[in-house]
């Protein structure tokens, strides 16, 4: 192909000579960031969430040169990296730090997408590869977490994988093909290296590569009914260039972080002190919990009783998971409004009753700092009950903002699940139950009174 | 019609070839896949079929502790010793999410720290999550002053 004009020269005309790249470049001349309705700060999470993805690949590599698995050497070579190997310590607060940072800003940006409704047409495909960019990050979190083969990591994958036998007919034979066994071992550990240094990356750059791919030719999603507006930001040099100034901040809070707190902020899910060896015959200990972003899984699983209709509890608290999960993946399809281009106010309530639930379970799983033991039940209905205050507070401003600031009007479903929180942290009804009866009433109330459409009606992205 | 006898009979042939070659491109993933899922399927874990006898190591801890964890035949299995002074043996692995159980003496219960089960000495379930009782197992003092676990449920 010689495609290149007379005024190229150098490596581009030897290269545009080759390889055509000429309209590539002029394509990405004018590609534009769109300026609108929302602020910018929403564009620049997926970078920053790429960015702590680096810092993840290449602090990795680095473990790499020491880690070694194995029963007498995982713990070991950990132990070695973070006393003795010079900088060892930083790399791997680094790796710890960058990997938290990743799932929060992951979190924030898959949020921002949802509350904005950037999952609208033409936009699913970006919406599922990023769907599936989260798993893959749940996956690397949750590998990962064994590899230091220490106390807490053995049991929280104890506890991570036997959720796996609930999966009908094949669940036994999940859990033994993921465990190497019956039971967590060192065989287990074997399994979650090669998934966390192989196979999740390799998944995982083949869905970057993708969302990327698809991002690049749609560019970002305007605000709704800004479509055809003309008004943007040249992506080059202008907001790449704010992208990289992001990156120095990013990186700078990163070093810090992991500098001033390297065993991590000692919040709950939030530490990575080595601790004692896995003992595979000790017993759990108290207060032994998972990361932060499984800790309302976990919380789940507690609320659930030994059985309901029929089923064993847990199997029925991850059927849940999954129903919600499996629905949060089909938002581009389930939101018909938005599939119109219309403002959906429904799936806004959506995104924040999702907030709302999540924050709650999470803050009682932390226990607020309570530690329960076979003997302080009572100090559970207490944290519940903290929690429910916290999260109704969170719930008033965030409620007030969006009256006031955003004229949002449709509060129904944050409303049923504040209610619900209410009526268990407060009065101190059982979770499920209320939980089950605020379903039903505002199924009844959404189907009686057709407040979907009305709700739809008001004026609210 | 000559040519509608053809064209049936051409379609005949070309659905028969693609059923054909459908069939055997399942039947290459099949020979390809076969061989990979019984590669990660692990082969059961070896180990002592018979009674097992606790080492002095894990007699001090059942004196001390008053509970013991060990290996049955690839199980955890819990023995410890009854306020009455029995030594009983459970399966240590919580019926809930597989977490190891513990004894409390205080409380005469088997507590998982996990998700707060509890469970009876005899590991029935008293509260929390867990949905089945632990599974009992025989631990008998021997002729030598050992204690001996049959991995048979009780």
């Amino acid at each position: 192909m010689s495609t290149a004009s007379p005024r190229s020269g150098g490596i581009f005309g030897w290269l545009d000579e080759r390889y055509g790249i000429s309209p590539l470049i002029e394509y990405m001349r004018h590609k534009e960031v769109p300026l609108g309705a929302h602020p910018m700060v929403w564009y620049y999470l997926g970078g920053m969430t790429l960015f702590f993805f680096v810092c993840q690949i290449i602090t990795g590599v680095l473990l790499l040169m020491y880690y070694q698995p194995g029963e007498t050497t995982s713990y070991e070579s950990i132990h070695y990296i973070a006393t003795k190997v010079p900088f060892g310590w930083l790399i791997r607060a680094i790796h710890c730090w960058s990997a938290h940072l990743m799932i929060m800003s992951l979190i924030v940006h898959m949020f921002s997408t949802m509350l904005l409704k950037a999952y609208r047409p033409p936009r699913e495909l970006t919406w599922l590869t990023g769907f599936g960019l989260f798993g893959i990050a749940l996956g690397f979190g949750f590998s990962g977490y064994l590899l230091p083969w220490n106390e807490l990591s053995y049991f929280a994958t104890s506890v991570g994988t036997d959720s796996v036998k609930s999966v009908p007919v094949i669940g036994h034979w999940m859990l033994l093909v993921m465990r190497g066994g019956e039971d967590v071992t060192i065989n287990t550990l074997y399994r979650f290296f090669a998934g966390h240094v192989v196979i999740l990356p390799l998944v995982c750059f083949g869905l970057i590569s993708t969302h990327l791919l698809v991002i690049q030719r749609q560019g970002m999603a305007p605000p709704i009914h800004a479509g055809t507006s003309t008004h943007g930001m040249p992506f080059f040099p202008n907001f790449a260039m704010r992208d990289l100034l992001l990156w120095l901040i990013c990186l700078t809070v990163l070093a810090t972080l992991a500098w001033l707190m390297p065993y991590g902020p000692k919040l709950p899910g939030m530490e990575w002190e080595l601790g004692a060896k896995a003992n595979p015959l000790a017993p759990a200990y108290p207060g032994i919990k998972p990361e932060w972003y499984f800790l309302w899984i976990y919380q789940l699983l507690k609320e659930f009783p030994p059985n309901l209709m029929g089923m064993e509890g847990p199997q029925v608290c991850l059927l849940l998971v999954n129903v919600l999960m499996g629905s949060w993946a089909l938002i581009p399809w389930l939101d018909r409004k938005a599939q119109r281009g219309k403002h959906s106010p429904t799936f806004t309530d959506v995104g924040f009753a999702v907030i709302y639930f999540l924050t709650f379970l999470t803050l009682k799983a932390s226990d607020l700092g309570v530690a329960v033991t076979p003997t302080n039940d009572a100090a559970t209905a207490i944290v519940a009950s903290y929690c429910a205050w916290v999260t109704l507070g969170i719930a008033g401003v965030t409620t007030l903002t969006r009256f006031f600031l955003y004229r949002h009007r449709y509060f129904l479903l944050s409303a049923a699940v504040l209610t619900h929180i209410a009526l268990h942290g407060l009065v101190g009804w059982s979770y499920l139950t209320v939980g089950a009866v605020t379903v039903v009433v505002t199924a009844i109330v959404l189907t009686v009174s057709g407040l979907t459409r009305s709700g739809a009606e008001g004026v609210e992205s | 019609m000559d040519s509608l006898t053809d064209n049936t009979a051409k379609h005949t042939r070309r659905s028969f070839l693609d059923l054909l070659l459908g069939l055997g491109a399942t039947g290459w993933l099949a020979s390809v896949l076969y061989p990979v899922i019984r590669y990660l399927t692990p082969l059961p874990s070896a180990g002592p079929s018979g009674p097992v006898k606790l080492s002095g190591e894990q007699l001090k801890t059942l004196d001390k502790e008053r509970f013991v964890i060990v290996p049955v035949q690839g199980k955890r299995i819990l023995v410890f010793s009854d306020p009455a002074q029995n030594l009983r043996a459970l399966d240590a692995r919580c019926t809930h999410e597989g977490c190891t159980v513990q004894y409390v003496p205080g409380e005469a219960v088997i507590w998982c720290a996990c998700h707060n089960g509890r469970y009876d000495l005899d590991g029935r379930v008293l509260s929390g999550p867990p949905p089945r009782p632990l599974p009992q197992y025989v631990a008998r003092q021997d002729a030598e002053g050992g204690v001996v676990v049959t991995p048979q449920t009780a």
